[in-house]
């Protein structure tokens, strides 16, 4: 019975939070002082009826009750609009930049969970050792650097002085077989991949390596040394299994922002993935296509949180009981 | 087992590492030697530009390559020649009746649509009437006073208009579709609808008469052009295939032409563009960027909100104003030296032969000292010993609202430097900055005493000059500048047929600007290129001046002049070889089944326990 009822709240907070997600995504980008038409035809030559019949066409002329009731409508509907700037559909934009955001950012964040968690593991288990201290200054300096700067360090270096991989962009031009285009797929993903890694592991292994110094003092700990138990067994069955917890609800939320994108390695790599298409869309004030996104990745996030928060308390009954 | 668990590791990371090794290797060797070229091989130019094409349907074009996609895929009606004058294309020839309200165009009798469709009057005609019946953006200004056409034979079409004209001087710049293709969206009657339907076709194969075919597009990744063997404009000398790569940053891009992984690159930031000086295998060009920066005035007038300072009105303020401004300097600071001086509305590499030579008295050359001796002239001067001048009108200090706007290449450092050449000759001033959409609200509303933006003209002068008549307050004026001598000239020259007559009153119309001051240009930008030197030679600048355009001319000229450098049919394509990454993965693979095995075996607690 407390299993579904907190199954059942849960759930209707994540709803209730993409409600409000739906109407905040609609005010947010209206009360910018800026005209997207004005932005998108100012080089131009067009006539004033001209832009009045594009600004008419796009609905920016209704007042914005009436704009908010067609959006509300096209949104439960699917349907969620067209790009002011290409003039194609929103989820067909949207739809085409996926696979390469996806491909991207569940690589680069299940490489830096797996070497965060590792990190944070012999590091946190062995505190004040060489690796621990070496460990930790280096998540350290990683995670507080800017990834979009590290990604341009790697292109420079990699990419232009080397010339061991491609400066940007998923593929490359021209037929290729199946195994070819894998292997290019391989190539162009490394840098990208690589950056996402360095740059977010750190915040795995810092997370994982304070839970764990907590955990190894506990009582149950204590008692699996003094039955006897190896170390590596204490700390593989015994401490790791609690102190994984709050990392775990990092990894979920982190899979969260997968659908979102990553803007500032998209930009830098030029990658043609949901980030691109929004740094895009929030340069030319494309309403429909800044929405589209905005609620995709917030869809993502709010789901995934209450993935999280249902096998956090499948994993921790506390938690349920509580 | 420990041990065992530690051997294994310890080979597996050796071996993932020789691998790497062996991989890094190989790709850095693959970067300097690309596959040879063979005879029957393609030769593909490889171009770097920064954004992606806004759609593949011509009626759906804005800016960035779309426009070099539309040349590629399509033919314009009427070329531009190497001095930008008119040029037999699509359309071979044009010859007016006594009083130019017709036209009797001629259509070449060899060109074929590459769906191997002949191109016939009957497609030109239909492109300038699916125009001018659903008025379609961006291309029916090239058509004025309402034109029909109508086909007389297979390869002429009569062109008739409302009043005497000279439009297909211009030339205009419109892409002959196949009718074949676009009839299916014409709903008789309703432009309305006819249009809408138009501007929703995809157009994912698109077909098109010009010198290539879209091969492959990847959005946001590149597009690839191959060259159609039976163009009726000939065929290039080396380039088979035209690939742009679309990188999202600069600095990508400069690292992906010094890699080798593009040929050609354009429209560099001046940073950049320095740090290619010297570089081996690598050459720059300037080219005339299109665009002339300036800083505008205004008079008011847009709207209520509208209030400039009055003082703006004197022409003597306006010109001791520009004799503040040290260009010179805006020009290498701001710059790098790479945009030039610049003194007319009109500019060399886009306008060609119609650009006045501005005299030196109306430049206004640096001379600040010349600028106190004018205001004090109008009794522009300080009353009160604070230092900052007062609006004689007003008997207010001036303190002038300066818009700069921070996406505009340029504007915010330049108007900074403004701001201090102001303060030297005792005129304030203060900073509004935004982005060009706040820019283009208050351009719209007149709320400023001055900005520094940009203009960027057509090859014809028509439409540049058009700015500055008074009918254009509350459209395209920059501050509502009125000066009924200058409206009738613009009258005056859109009647002028013969070229020598219209392009004296252009002339004369460009001197009024220059010693009015409405506007005053500080600079022609320049628009950097760079290109590798051991894939292709033969660039040739578009128009055919030193700072013509290399590659996104006004013609396909130095495209089809290229000549294939060495060997390498196609730029370098780095990156690890496809046995690499199947090693790399069946040891990951073999990794992972050897942890899992080993988790399999009981553990020593099960043993305690």
């Amino acid at each position: 019975m407390g299993a579904r009822r907190y199954f059942f709240k849960k759930t209707m907070y994540a709803l209730l939070t993409l409600l409000f997600v739906l109407s905040f995504n609609f005010v947010m980008f209206r009360v910018l002082p800026s005209d997207p038409i004005a932005n998108l035809t100012r080089s131009q030559k067009l006539t004033r009826d001209d832009v009045a019949e594009l600004r008419h066409s796009l609905g920016l002329d209704q007042p914005l009750p009436q704009q908010f009731v067609t959006y509300v409508k096209e949104t439960f509907s699917l349907n969620l609009g067209r790009s002011i700037l290409s003039g194609r559909s929103v989820w067909g934009e949207i739809k085409a930049a996926l696979p390469a955001t996806i491909a991207l950012l569940s690589l680069g964040t299940l490489f830096a969970t797996l070497l965060g968690i590792w990190v944070g593991i012999k590091g946190g288990w062995k505190r004040g050792s060489t690796f621990d201290t070496s460990s930790l200054f280096t998540s350290q300096v990683f995670w507080s650097m800017s990834e979009a700067w590290l990604g341009m360090v790697l292109i420079v270096v990699f990419g232009s002085i080397l010339g061991w991989f491609p400066t940007g962009q998923w593929q490359t031009p021209g037929d290729a077989t199946q195994i070819q285009r894998l292997a290019d797929w391989g190539n162009h993903l490394f840098l990208p991949v690589l950056t996402l890694t360095l740059g977010y592991f750190g915040e795995y292994a810092i997370i994982m390596r304070s839970s764990l110094i907590e955990v190894k003092n506990d009582d149950f700990v204590l008692t699996a040394r003094a039955k006897g138990v190896p170390d590596r067994e204490v700390r593989k069955k015994h401490a790791v299994p609690n102190a994984f917890l709050p990392t775990f609800t990092l990894i979920f939320l982190s899979f969260g922002f997968v659908l979102g994108g990553a803007i500032l390695i998209e930009v830098v790599f030029s990658w043609p993935g949901i980030g691109q298409l929004e740094f895009e869309a929030i340069n030319n004030l494309d309403y429909p296509m800044i929405q589209g996104i905005f609620l995709l990745s917030s869809a993502a996030v709010i789901f995934f949180n209450l993935v999280a928060d249902l096998l956090y308390s499948y994993m921790d009954p506390r938690i349920r009981e509580s | 087992m420990k041990k065992l668990h530690k051997g294994l590791l310890v080979a597996v990371s050796g071996f993932i590492a020789m691998i790497l090794a062996a991989g890094g290797a190989w790709g850095q060797s693959a970067t300097q030697s690309a596959p040879a070229a063979s005879s029957d091989e393609k030769a593909t130019l490889t171009i770097g530009v920064d954004s992606d094409v806004t759609s593949l349907n011509p009626f759906n074009l804005c800016c960035g390559p779309d426009y070099t996609y539309l040349t590629y895929v399509y033919d314009i009606a009427f070329g531009y020649g190497d001095d930008l004058t008119p040029a037999p294309a699509i359309v071979e020839s044009w010859t007016p009746n006594g009083d130019s309200t017709e036209w009797t165009l001629k259509v070449r009798d060899d060109a074929t649509f590459n769906d191997g469709t002949p191109v016939t009057a009957e497609d030109v005609a239909f492109s300038f009437s699916f125009i001018v019946d659903n008025k379609m953006p961006y291309y029916k200004d090239y058509l004025p006073f309402n034109p029909t056409f109508t086909v007389v034979d297979p390869t002429t079409v009569l062109w008739t208009s409302e009043a005497p004209t000279f439009a297909p001087n211009v030339p205009a710049y419109i892409p002959i579709i196949p009718k074949h293709v676009w009839e299916q969206f014409v709903v008789p009657g309703d432009s309305g609808e006819t249009k809408a339907a138009a501007k929703e076709f995809a157009n994912e194969n698109p077909v098109g008469s010009g010198p290539f075919v879209l091969a492959e597009y990847q959005q946001k990744q590149f597009l690839r052009f191959e060259l159609r063997p039976d163009y009726w404009g000939g065929q290039p000398n080396s380039v088979q295939e035209v690939v742009l790569r679309i990188y999202t940053n600069q600095e990508a891009l400069v690292a992906a032409l010094k890699s080798g992984e593009v040929d050609f690159i354009d429209g560099v930031k001046p940073t950049l563009f320095n740090s290619l000086q010297n570089q081996d295998n690598i050459a720059t060009h300037q080219a005339d960027g299109g665009c002339w920066g300036n800083i505008a005035w205004n008079f008011g007038g847009q709207s209520d909100k509208a209030n400039p300072a009055p003082i703006i009105k004197d022409k003597t303020f306006r010109q001791a104003m520009a004799y503040s401004i040290d260009r010179q300097e805006i020009v290498e600071k701001v710059y790098q030296n790479t945009s030039t001086l610049g003194y007319s509305i009109l500019m060399p590499g886009v306008n060609g032969a119609w650009q006045a030579d501005i005299p030196q008295d109306l430049r206004f050359d640096y001379n600040p000292d010349q600028t106190k001796q004018m205001l004090d002239s109008i009794n522009v001067v300080d009353s009160n010993g604070d230092g900052i001048r007062e609006d004689p009108n007003t008997g207010a200090n001036l303190d002038l609202d300066l818009l700069t706007i921070n996406d505009v290449s340029g504007s915010v450092d330049t108007g900074k430097l403004i701001q201090g050449y102001f303060s030297d000759v005792g005129v304030g001033s203060h900073f509004t900055t935004g982005d060009t959409d706040l820019a283009n609200v208050v351009w719209g509303t007149g709320e400023f005493d001055a900005y520094v933006w940009d203009w960027c003209p057509d090859p014809d002068p028509d439409f540049m000059v058009s700015v500055f008549t008074s009918s254009q307050c509350g459209g395209w004026s920059d501050g509502c500048y009125a000066n009924p001598d200058y409206d009738k000239l613009y009258a005056l020259q859109q009647t002028q047929l013969d070229r020598a007559d219209r392009q004296k009153t252009i002339e004369e119309m460009q001197l009024i600007i220059a010693e009015d001051v409405p506007t005053m240009v500080l600079n022609y930008w320049g628009d950097l290129q760079a290109y590798r030197t051991d894939r292709f030679t033969g660039y040739l600048p578009s128009p055919a001046v030193e700072t013509g355009d290399l590659i996104f001319g006004w013609n396909e000229k130095s495209l089809f002049n290229l000549t294939l450098v060495g060997n390498a049919a196609a730029p370098a394509s780095p990156g690890l070889p496809v046995w690499v990454w199947l090693a790399l993965i069946g040891t990951i693979a073999v990794v992972v089944i050897v942890v899992a095995i080993a988790r399999r075996r009981p553990t020593k607690e099960d043993e305690v326990v």
